[in-house]
């Protein structure tokens, strides 16, 4: 049951990682146009113009998924961009902000799915050991038993059988 | 009669222009394998003693970028204290270029509330500057920058305060300082000797510098108003009418309204990046510019003060290069994508 939910779960956030690969081509080409301003501006322009804008503040929440602890990106506002005067910075902000919201629904459902991975391990490797060893022995166990019994009940009858023919013959 | 001063002055400069670093040497830097290997290059260079004092393991596109504008503001500083008269006011206030960056760095970080320290900003000697920058380093908000700027020429900083308040975009400041700093520049470049050649140079980074705003505010599609308030009160080429109507225009129109060469073919390009036929940064044709210009009134200017402008405009050109290439190096950019960033080299005299 528990298996059946976290692979549902896996495969719904494998849907949103699929996009990486377009998503890394269009990061690609952000961070060569960010190449551009910085060898247009240098390291020390840039760090300036970027220090212009707000820290995007982001909160990471944790989230149960069948009893798994999972992490939640809360993005909070973008901030503005508007102060970046250098034409070349603002074009690589620009790029890098619009990507923004989606990079943290990736990375989030990255992080997901290693938690979800990681306790879908643990799951699995207890369901084997319950199917090939646990289970195995208990069935063992239970036939040992059984046949027990089953030896035991017979002896009893022929005790039982016994007795009464000794009584019997007594009398 | 030109006067003495601006001879001898000129004369120094011939000489000192030989030091710059030559075109080959450039490429020869962008073919480099490591940044090591631009430190050993640029040894015998004027930024040599600075390298060599850099552990081997230090030198990176940062540490060498510090070096790059140290030079530059030791050159600028070298030519003014060279200069006499108001030739030297004129080259003092030149100058202050490096104060208006170094301000613009700190109400950016101010705005945002970040944390700034000196090795940030452009190292001006203390003698140099006016601005008390460590105060300005320490203060709590944009305001209070603006306050510590009162006794200093960017006391008119303060009218667009409110303005800056109301809007919360660093730019209305930013071109509130640029205005102040070429007011000032224009003011003298008119009245040293040989000022048509001086302004002529002047005049065009002006020009440049609100076409370059201008265009890339209308990228960005800000309102004309702000963009407007961006425009230098001082103008050469570009009257500020033709500025204005830029402003009204749509962007595919700039190239039309600015007839005149280079300002037209310059708004094509300015279209042609923002339609994304050109990975090239929008600042590169017009710095390109500039600094062809310049090169070209080293040849025009030879004994006049605009050879003085024009060299300390190269100056400025290499250091930009050097930062092009040491920062392409460093990012992993090839040979040809590095040539392609950087801006006209001078040519040989």
């Amino acid at each position: 049951m528990k298996r059946d939910n976290l692979a549902a779960e896996t495969n719904r956030l494998l849907a949103k990682v699929g996009k990486r690969r377009e998503f890394d081509k269009r990061l690609m080409a952000a961070y060569e146009v960010m190449k551009s301003a910085y060898t247009t501006l240098g390291y020390s322009r840039i760090q300036s113009e970027a220090s212009a804008v707000g820290v995007l503040e982001t909160k990471v929440r944790a989230r149960s998924v069948m009893g798994v602890i999972v992490p939640e990106i809360v993005p909070g506002k973008i901030p503005p961009i508007i102060s970046v005067t250098s034409a070349s910075a603002y074009a690589a902000a620009d790029r890098l902000k619009t990507l923004m919201p989606e990079l943290l629904e990736i990375a989030e459902a990255e992080a997901k799915i290693e938690s979800i991975a990681q306790e879908l391990m643990m799951t699995n490797r207890k369901v084997n050991a319950l199917e090939r060893v646990l289970i195995p022995e208990l069935m063992e166990q239970i036939r040992y038993i059984e046949g027990r019994l089953e030896e035991e009940t017979l002896e009893e009858f022929f005790r039982a059988k016994r007795v009464k023919a000794v009584i019997r013959g007594k009398k | 009669m030109k006067p003495a001063s601006i001879v001898y002055l000129v004369t120094r400069i011939h000489g000192l222009r030989t030091h710059l670093v030559q075109q080959h040497d450039m490429q020869i830097l962008t073919k480099a394998r490591s940044m090591k290997e631009i430190g050993d290059n640029l040894i015998k260079t004027e930024y040599g003693t600075e390298i060599s004092k850099l552990p081997a393991k230090e030198v990176d596109a940062v540490a060498l970028e510090q070096i790059f504008l140290k030079t530059l503001v030791d050159r600028f500083l070298f030519v003014t204290r060279e200069a006499q008269g108001k030739m030297q006011d004129l080259l003092n206030r030149y100058c202050e270029r490096f104060d208006v960056e170094n301000i613009k760095r700190v109400i950016r970080a101010k705005h945002s509330g970040e944390i700034l320290e000196e090795p940030s900003l452009i190292p001006i000697p203390r003698e140099h500057t006016l601005v008390n920058f460590p105060a300005l380093l320490n203060s709590k908000d944009v305001e209070e920058v603006v306050s510590l700027l009162r006794e200093t020429p960017y006391r008119p900083l303060a009218q667009k305060l409110e303005t800056y308040k109301q809007a919360t975009v660093t730019i209305v400041l930013e071109a509130a300082l640029d205005d102040i700093y070429f007011s000032r520049v224009w003011e003298l470049a008119g009245k040293v000797s040989d000022a048509e050649a001086v302004k002529e140079l002047i005049g065009e980074e002006i020009d440049l510098r609100n076409l370059l705003i201008g265009l890339s505010m209308k990228i960005r599609d800000l309102s004309p108003n702000l963009i407007e308030e961006t425009f230098t009160s001082s103008h050469h080429r570009i009257p500020r009418g033709r500025l204005q109507s830029l402003a009204q225009a749509r962007l595919e129109d700039a190239p039309s309204l600015l007839a005149t060469q280079p300002y037209s073919k310059l708004a094509s390009e300015a279209v042609k990046i923002s339609r994304g036929g050109s990975q090239m940064a929008l600042e590169v044709p017009f710095l390109r510019q500039m600094y062809d210009d310049a090169s070209k009134a080293l040849r025009i200017h030879s004994f006049d003060a605009g050879y003085i402008i024009a060299y300390l405009m190269l100056c400025e050109c290499e250091a930009r290069n050097l930062v092009t290439i040491t920062t392409g190096k460093q990012l992993g950019l090839s040979e040809d994508e590095i040539s392609q960033a950087t801006l006209g080299i001078q040519s040989k005299a």
